[in-house]
């Protein structure tokens, strides 16, 4: 016995994790399934369920709206929240490692990676040129935020940063001097467009105070499906110098622009975004830069914690679905146990002729699960096109892309919520089955 | 072929004990056509189910050849009527939803694999035999009360059952649908040999029967 249960336990982890998801759903679905098979097997029930559906047409619409409405609910709650949670990983998955000044790594998370505005302390130089010549260190590129051209934040960084978010560009160059830019996909120029940003951003912006510091767009960037399709980049010591701090160069070098900066003339950045040599310094530099002065954080781990909490509140949510299921079945099954009473006089004429008793629950189960069957079909069409609806509304306000799928889980829900009502429709098929011949044909 | 009828000592009780039928002796032959009368509340139909063993006897046997229904279970009983019964009811009965075809061959939706085929022929031959083979595939819902009737006695007799039982086949309809009617079931009843039990009030129905026995209070009068 132990053996045995040995033996399943191997062969199950050995399976792949489709191989998991198929037997999982089979298995969800087998008990309603060979109540099906034992049902119907050997009758043509179905010209008697056809009956049954098309007279009560309207009352039965209504059941499958009702199923399909809770079903849809349950499915567009697995699915969105996964949608979002893949979409903000996809997001933030080119920063492995940010170093800013202390602070909440949540705030500095949602403006390195999800650019929304803050007023963020700085680092100072030292400390940069520190993360930047250490010998696990890649690249170090700081992000200089403030500025705004209409609704495109303006984000001062170097070169190499522009390559690591895009690889290579869609269009252009990376810039190269302290007038030029790079857009990302969705900003709304040009190749060849000048502009000049604003300080600060949204309403509260300074449309004036950058007056005589313009850009030209020489490059623009592959679609990434994160905010930075939105944002401009710019070399941060043009922004450095616009709002009238030091180059990051020394004298005479003021016009260079990227690496190596000097770190008495460094004016400072809110925030560094680092790359490692390995997988393995991210987690040395991580430690390294946390400090007093200095904070180290993974965005994608934030991000994680982030998720575990959306995924605390979809797991409440899931719990109201769950209880507007369990309403909804309780509903419709009683709904069928009054249409089922309805339909006592056929059903005992159809006993009166000699139909076997297993016919006849065949007849109304088969009816109730053609009902959850097709209530919960819709249901998930329902579940993906909301889905789709929403994370359509939420990639174009935030940018971030979010996709709508389908997979297991939302099936895995689906099976278990169709085999659970449908082996609680043989309450009703065995109530009909208890209703006295004689007494219901007369009625 | 038909089959013959023998009742001894039946007795059916109501759900309140009270005896509704006894019936000491009943005997027909194959192929009999017995007319049934006497007033409403007398026990007619309560007699017809018990024929169809749907009223369970408390007491007696009833034979339909060597068949004894009253040592039946349930399911023995409705595979019984399943082979050997049709009935026919006062107010038609049929799937308002449904063909007249698919009500005339109802029973292959249940019947044995090996039977479905001869059922829906069968169906099909007695619609059209009854005049309505035209309307076979038309939903019986804009069918008159006598064309609804033709379609209940089709479904009776699609699988050439040996027993036919009617209850007022005749009741709700007019007097030329009823005449029609009568005419058809005598007929069909001949022809195949058919056992056929008939309640009615209609002595036009009397008059084609081979026999016509009478019940009051549950017991049996010639
Ligand atoms: N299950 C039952 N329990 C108690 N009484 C019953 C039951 N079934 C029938 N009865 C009673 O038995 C009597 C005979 O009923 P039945 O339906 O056989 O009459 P009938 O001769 O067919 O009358 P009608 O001509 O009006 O159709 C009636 O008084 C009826 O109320
Ligand atoms: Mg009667």
């Amino acid at each position: 016995m132990m053996q045995m249960a040995e033996f399943m336990q191997d062969y199950w982890v050995g399976l792949s994790a489709t191989s998991q998801d198929i037997a999982r759903l089979v298995a969800l679905l087998l008990p309603a399934m060979l109540v099906g098979i034992a049902a119907t097997r050997r009758y043509r029930p179905f010209g008697m369920i056809g009956a049954m559906i098309w007279r009560f047409r309207w009352t039965n619409a209504l059941f499958v709206a009702l199923i399909a409405v809770s079903v849809g609910l349950g499915v567009g709650l697995i699915a969105q929240e996964r949608g979002l949670r893949q979409g903000s990983a996809h997001a933030a998955a080119k920063f492995d490692l940010i170093v800013s000044a202390p602070g909440s790594e949540i705030e500095m998370l949602l403006a390195a990676v999800f650019l929304q505005p803050t007023d963020a302390p700085l680092i100072e130089g030292e400390t940069y040129d520190r993360i930047a010549h250490h010998d696990n260190v890649v690249l170090a590129a700081p992000l200089a935020y403030g500025d705004s051209y209409r609704a495109a934040p303006v984000i001062g960084t170097t070169a190499g940063f522009v390559e690591h978010l895009s690889g290579t560009l869609a269009q252009g160059r990376p810039f190269s001097a302290h007038g030029e830019a790079v857009i990302g996909a969705r900003v709304d120029l040009k190749l060849g467009d000048s502009f000049v940003p604003a300080h600060g951003h949204g309403d509260g912006a300074d449309h004036d105070a950058h007056a005589g510091h313009g850009y030209t767009v020489v490059g623009r960037m592959a679609r990434s499906g994160s905010p930075w399709d939105r944002a401009i980049l710019v070399p941060v010591e043009a922004v450095w110098e616009v709002h009238g701090l030091a180059s990051g160069h020394a004298p005479g070098h003021e016009e260079d622009i990227g690496p190596p900066f000097d770190p008495a003339y460094f004016p400072g950045t809110p925030a560094v975004l680092v790359r490692a040599t390995a997988l393995w310094a991210n987690y040395a530099l991580h430690s390294e830069f946390t400090t007093e002065r200095t904070m180290a954080f993974f965005p994608g781990a934030v991000l994680a914690r982030l998720h575990s909490l959306l995924g605390d509140v979809r797991q409440a949510m899931s719990v109201m679905a769950m209880l507007t299921q369990l309403l909804v079945t309780a509903g419709v099954l009683t709904g069928l146990v009054i249409v089922t009473r309805l339909y006592a006089r056929r059903l005992a004429l159809m006993r009166a002729l000699g139909a076997p008793a297993r016919f006849v629950f065949a007849v109304v189960w088969g009816y109730a699960a053609i009902l959850i069957g097709i209530g919960s079909a819709i249901g998930v069409t329902i579940g993906f096109a909301a889905t789709r609806i929403i994370s359509a509304i939420v990639t174009a306000r935030t940018d971030i892309d979010v996709h709508a799928s389908l997979d297991w889980p939302e099936f895995h829900l689906v099976a278990g919520f169709v085999s659970l009502t449908l082996l609680l429709a043989l309450l009703p098929a065995f109530a009909a089955l208890r209703r006295p011949v004689i007494a219901d044909l007369r009625t | 072929m038909g089959l013959p009828l023998a009742i001894s000592d039946l007795q059916v009780h109501g759900d309140d004990r009270r005896p509704i039928l006894r019936i000491e002796a009943l005997e027909i032959p194959s192929g009999c056509r017995l007319g049934i009368r006497g007033p409403s509340g007398a026990g007619k139909s309560t007699l017809l189910m018990a024929l169809a063993g749907l009223a369970p006897a408390s007491s007696g046997t009833i034979f339909w050849g060597d068949t004894d229904l009253s040592q039946m279970s349930e399911a023995e009983r409705a595979r019984f009527r399943r082979r050997h019964v049709g009935m026919i009811f006062q107010d038609f009965l049929l799937f308002e939803e449904l063909t007249a075809l698919a009500n005339a061959s109802l029973a292959a939706a249940y019947a044995d694999a090996d039977r479905r085929k001869q059922i829906r022929e069968g169906a099909a031959a007695m619609l059209d035999h009854l005049g309505l083979g035209a309307h076979a595939s038309r939903s019986v819902a804009s069918f008159s009360g006598g064309e609804r009737q033709r379609v209940a006695i089709a479904r009776a007799l699609a699988a050439d059952p040996p027993v036919l039982l009617a209850d007022e086949p005749t009741a709700s309809l007019d007097r030329a649908s009823a005449d029609r009617l009568i005419d058809d079931l005598a007929a069909l009843a001949a022809q195949k040999g058919t056992t056929l039990v008939v309640v009615s009030h209609d002595p036009a129905m009397y008059a084609r029967m081979d026999r016509v026995v009478g019940i009051v209070d549950g017991r049996l009068v010639e």
